[in-house]
């Protein structure tokens, strides 16, 4: 009998190579070389490092490929730790658990994609190239500012031959977003993916867009603001038959730990989805950026969610 | 009737295999196969609930019932036709699809598989993990009519197309 659940999708590093300043690219494979669990095209998947820390980055290849999970890592000094392990101490051979592939970005037939990327945040939409190209279709523009030298090279050279990328240096300052996102026209969806700057900066620009029409992708989350309005409420754990009071301020997340029942978690922000918990009964404050509004109905993602009533009933 | 009588029933029904999956570990997608090896006891050669091998989703707890998993190709249909629903045989994660074969009434009867003598010890039930893992909207669907957790009594080959027979 195992001892505990399996929980991670288990993998081998197959490949580590460099590919541009400070940036490492992985390829995990399943150790008989069996097909990985499906991915839509620009998914993201937690890593599970030695240490304990979890971490989530985009898949760079195309969901075509079925038997590769590949990721591009820059190592951030200054980080939170993730990159540093995976930098320097993972090796050719060594195993990694991950979670199932999450998140994606919509590709509808017969759109134009704008993907505006900044820096190492290019890597979902090396995916998103991969799988329309697979599908026979090139009408997209990859805008891609990065500082000096740029990041992938060998990745971003088949698309930049047929003249579907466009690099901006961004030493000299930041590119003119709102020319490569143009008016607001049917048929074009635009999508943005870089440090928080970048993002802030393309919503600010696309205010006037239909939301239908655009994709942020986030990969670092947002700070969480402290609601000074949070009220104290009852959280029942009906699988588990808990009740717990939380108080105001703490996290559900943390709240749900500290009665030993266990929740996966990863980026602790809202963006990722890892934390999404089903909802049986109160109105929650949501505060993530993961959840479609159909999806609030019947779920919450506990690491950010709070409560606008007095009590919630969750599926634990 | 006594439970012996039971068991050598022969009411009429006879089915036939339709498609064979299994997956190393746990999260893989099932990959389709021609035959599939049964070990009496144990479960299937190269499956993750293989005893021995404890590498699936559940195999922390343990159930002699997962030795080899069935469903029913009619259920698809149903999905299909009920709901809109496309539910591929890949994507169910039983081993064995079966047509023809009424798997709700099998619980606690012995059956002929192919060549292999296998036991119903409990209605499948669908999972959160199977809409985790195909994103579909499954669960509900399939309460009462997600398949046949079956034990090995005589192992053998199991072939696409082999006849199911009550025993």
């Amino acid at each position: 009998m195992a001892a505990t659940a399996v929980t991670t999708v288990a993998t081998v590093v197959t490949g580590i190579e460099a590919a541009g300043p400070g940036i490492k690219y992985f390829t995990l494979e399943d150790p008989d070389g069996w097909e990985l669990p499906p991915a839509r095209p620009g998914a993201h998947i937690d890593v599970n490092l030695p240490g304990g820390l979890v971490r989530t980055y985009s898949l760079c290849n195309g969901p075509q490929i079925e038997t590769r999970y590949e990721i591009a890592v820059k190592h951030e000094a200054t980080g939170r730790g993730g990159s540093t392990v995976l930098c320097n101490k993972v090796a050719v051979g060594d195993k990694l658990g991950v979670s199932l592939p999450r998140g994606g970005i919509p590709l509808p037939a017969e759109t134009r994609h704008i993907l505006i990327a900044g820096g190492i945040g290019v890597t979902p939409f090396l995916s998103v190239a991969s799988a329309l190209l697979h599908r026979g279709e090139s009408d997209f523009m990859l805008h891609l500012a990065a500082r000096g030298e740029m990041p992938l090279a060998r990745l971003l050279a088949p698309l930049q031959a047929r003249e579907l990328v466009k690099v901006y240096d961004t030493t000299g300052g930041r590119p003119d977003l709102s020319a490569m996102i143009g008016r607001p026209v049917p048929g074009i969806q635009l999508s943005c993916s870089g440090p928080p700057a970048m993002l802030d900066a393309f919503e600010a620009a696309t205010r006037h867009w239909p939301p239908d029409q655009l994709h942020i992708e986030r990969f670092v989350a947002p700070p969480l603001v402290l609601d000074p309005d949070a009220r104290p409420y009852t959280l029942v754990l009906a699988r588990s038959a808990k009740t717990l009071e939380v108080p105001a301020g703490q996290s559900m997340l943390s709240a749900i730990a500290e009665c030993g029942v266990q929740v996966p978690t990863s980026c602790g922000g809202g963006i990722c989805g890892a934390c999404r918990v089903r909802l049986l009964e109160g109105n929650p404050l949501h505060h993530d950026r993961f959840l479609s509004p159909a999806e609030r109905e019947h779920n919450l993602l506990a690491c950010v969610a709070g409560c606008a009533g007095g009590r919630l009933v969750l599926d634990l | 009737m006594a439970q012996a009588e039971i068991h050598k029933s022969t009411l009429g029904w006879r089915g036939i295999v339709r498609h064979l999956h299994l997956a190393p570990r746990a999260f893989l997608p099932m990959r389709e196969v021609g035959e599939l090896k049964l070990i009496a006891g144990i479960g299937i050669e190269g499956d993750r609930y293989k005893l021995g091998h404890e590498a699936g989703f559940y195999s922390h707890l343990p159930e002699e019932g997962r030795q080899v998993t069935l469903c029913e190709i009619e259920t698809l249909w149903a999905l299909k036709r009920d709901y809109g629903i496309d539910l591929s045989p890949a994507e169910h994660r039983r081993n064995v699809t079966v047509e023809g074969v009424p798997l709700n009434h099998l619980v606690g009867r012995q059956f002929w598989l192919g060549e292999t003598l296998i036991e119903g010890t409990r209605l499948s039930t669908p999972c959160r993990h199977i809409e985790e893992l195909t994103g579909k909207a499954i669960f509900d669907p399939l309460v009462h009519r997600g398949g046949l957790n079956c034990k090995i009594l005589e192992g053998g080959l199991v072939h696409t197309g082999d006849l199911v027979r009550s025993f």
